[in-house]
């Protein structure tokens, strides 16, 4: 469950756990999203929006093969294209995990879950 | 002007959205964050004329209603950031004048700055140094304006003027920005947005910009964008950075008239990154190429060199990459300390790193043939280094050595009684960082407790246990503790033991495969749930593990 990059010196493993922190904190400062939803919140009934020690549970990193897949569970701001805001937190986790760790993911899958309606 | 109505307000629009289009490229080529792709300006200018358009065709004098024409056409074509944030700030200028005929400057500054704390309330966090900080620092001085004064253009200067430099100190906020030598793009498509609101209203045309001396600023964009693609010195394409500046002669023109895009043309030939703008008098020119003299060549047709500059990227990006990577600089792996630990046991590298990936701090080697001993665990969360742990036994045979050692361990310790390894993930899942040990381990036994969990394993001997005939040799189904099917074909008992575990309630099904199950046999196992069991959910991973070939976990 990691990623591995073989170089002369050696070989780099990169957790799980290391892209899920990287991608998490890449979509929360994306604009548009308000919040990362646990993936069981289907079973709570309700939205609840994970802070940020827990925000991991709503992305998962799956391994298929030699490919790297990503899913992250999003609470979007009302009044946003929220097409638009998935397509902005796609691009920007694929060039996030680019930038730091040179991975390049097979694809990232954008479930959201809600959306929060502010008292303004 | 104290007042402006509906139809005042669309041409305001209809300019901003103009002097925005007339500048875009410019806005592009400064575009290097969040995603260095160069699209800012593109992305804004299209958001922002769907907005002049559905403005300009529903625009009446009650300029509430005109303003919802705007957030509207912004809504339908937002696109990109830049885009959706604008959209944002217009939805909420348009709410706070909804019912206003006409608005007056302290009304306008007041609608602008309820747009800002709109546009804030949909991010979880804001990123300063771009066009929030920009919109949130004009709005605060315009609202500060229209307290002494109630003409709208006054204000709307006093905006304009702040938001210019609010634009010249996004670097500073934004490391990136500073890094890479320019202002915020989006912050830069707002200014000229506002640009255009202003002179609307003052009844003046808009200059057009000269820009040669802004070429620094897209040459170090530019670079910006190229570096990022470059992993390996040996990806660099073309390995000359070349710029030089064409001073036009008139003899040189006769035969060769300029032409500024049939220049860029000839010169797009020689390399990529390539960026050329000129006047009347020189053409300023950018272009990475493997000939940087034929590029030269070309821009002698057309007047003399002068200010030339070529740099050989290649060495300076082993340089670089020399600097930031040498062995002297590969510390050894340090032990991170996880002061409030989870210990659990499992056995298989798989499985191993799919709880440390969920949050194990240690997950100590062991199972259903060689139970780690109670000193096994005492020195597992010794090394980790906790002064509060839970341990999650995962097995009914090691919950007694855990409860030893949450005796003798000296520490806060408590035991969350699992039984097998889905019950221990989704323990773990529950785990709260803040929360007390024994609240903690009241909502971690919960959470074990909604996992339905089954394994398939191999009968080591003829014998029949639950009125089900075991054959030695053959897979056995095990639920819940007990045995429920067995028979030679490992398909045939995993697909028994899910239509038995599998409910109509059941939402997410965890197949953890093991050492012996090909990839190609754990993806059938995969689509014979999805094709049966469409409400759920299937998730896969190769655990790894030795003894068991499945373990399946349902909630």
């Amino acid at each position: 469950m990691s990623i591995e990059v073989k170089n002369e010196y050696g070989k780099i493993d990169i957790t799980n756990d290391v892209i899920t922190q990287v991608v998490g904190e890449a979509a929360i400062e994306c604009y548009g999203v308000v919040g990362m939803a646990s993936r069981h919140q289907i079973r709570d009934g309700l939205t609840e929006i994970l802070g940020k020690e827990n925000f991991t549970r709503g992305v998962i990193v799956r391994n298929v093969g030699d490919d790297t897949h990503i899913d992250m569970y999003v609470i979007v701001g009302y009044g946003t294209k929220i097409s638009e805001v998935a397509y902005q937190v796609q691009s920007k986790v694929k060039y996030t995990l680019k930038k730091t760790v040179g991975m390049t993911v097979k694809s990232v899958n954008i479930f959201v879950q809600g959306v929060r309606v502010t008292n303004l | 002007m104290k007042t402006i109505d509906g139809l005042k307000f669309a041409e305001m629009i209809k300019l901003g959205a103009h002097h925005l289009y007339q500048n875009a490229d410019y806005v592009d080529s400064l575009n290097v964050f969040p995603v260095p792709d160069g699209d800012t300006g593109t992305n804004m200018n299209l958001s922002m004329t769907s907005g002049a358009k559905e403005t300009e065709e529903n625009a009446v004098a009650h300029i509430g209603q005109t303003a919802q024409a705007l957030s509207k056409g912004l809504l339908m074509g937002a696109r990109g950031n830049s885009g959706v944030i604008l959209s944002q700030l217009f939805r909420g200028f348009g709410k706070a004048i909804e019912n206003n005929a006409t608005v007056n400057g302290a009304q306008f500054a007041a609608a602008l700055k309820y747009g800002v704390e709109t546009a804030y309330k949909a991010v979880m966090k804001p990123v300063e140094g771009t066009i929030l900080t920009v919109a949130k620092d004009a709005s605060n001085i315009g609202v500060e304006k229209a307290a002494s004064t109630d003409d709208i253009i006054e204000v709307m200067e006093a905006v304009v003027k702040e938001a210019q430099a609010s634009l010249e100190r996004t670097p500073d906020l934004l490391a990136v920005l500073k890094e890479v030598g320019v202002v915020d793009s989006g912050g830069q498509g707002l200014v000229y947005v506002y640009e255009g609101f202003l002179a609307c209203l003052k009844g003046e045309e808009l200059p057009e910009r000269t820009v040669v001396e802004s070429m620094d600023d897209l040459v170090s964009a530019e670079h910006h964008r190229t570096v990022q693609g470059f992993m390996n010195t040996e990806d660099i394409e073309f390995g000359y950075c070349t710029e030089f500046m064409v001073k036009f002669e008139d003899d040189k023109l006769e035969t060769n008239p300029y032409d500024e895009s049939e220049f860029r043309q000839g010169l797009s030939q020689f390399g990529d990154s390539l960026l050329v703008i000129s006047d009347d008098e020189v053409a300023k020119v950018h272009i990475h190429t493997e000939e940087p003299g034929d590029a030269l060549s070309y821009g002698q047709k057309f007047g003399s060199l002068i200010k030339i500059k070529i740099e050989n990227m290649r060495q300076q990006h082993l340089e670089i990459v020399g600097e930031n990577f040498s062995v002297q600089n590969m510390t050894k792996k340090e032990v991170v300390k996880h002061p409030y630990a989870v210990v659990t046991v499992a056995m298989g590298a798989g499985i191993s790193e799919l709880l440390k990936s969920v949050g194990a701090s240690a997950v100590i080697e062991g199972g259903q043939t060689m139970n780690p001993s109670t000193e096994d665990i005492v020195k597992a969360i010794e090394e980790v280094g906790a002064e509060r742990v839970l341990i999650l036994p995962n097995n009914k045979n090691i919950i007694m050595a855990a409860e030893q050692a949450a005796q003798i361990i000296g520490i806060e310790a408590a035991v969350v009684p699992t039984k097998t390894v889905p019950e221990g993930l989704a323990a773990i899942l529950a785990f709260n960082p803040e929360a007390e040990v024994s609240v903690n381990t009241a909502a971690m036994t919960e959470a074990a407790s909604f996992v339905k969990t089954g394994q398939v394993t191999h009968a080591v001997r003829d014998t029949s246990i639950d009125g089900v005939e075991i054959t030695k040799d053959d897979f056995m189904g095990i639920s819940g503790g007990k045995i429920i099917t067995s028979a030679p074909s490992l398909k045939n008992v995993m697909e028994t033991l899910l239509n038995s575990i599998i409910d109509g309630d059941a939402e997410i099904v965890t197949i953890i495969y093991g050492e012996d199950v090909s990839e190609e046999d754990a993806s059938a196992i995969v689509s014979y749930v999805e094709d049966n069991f469409a409400h759920a959910e299937v998730e896969l991973y190769n655990g790894k593990q030795p003894l068991y070939p499945y373990i399946i976990s349902v909630e």
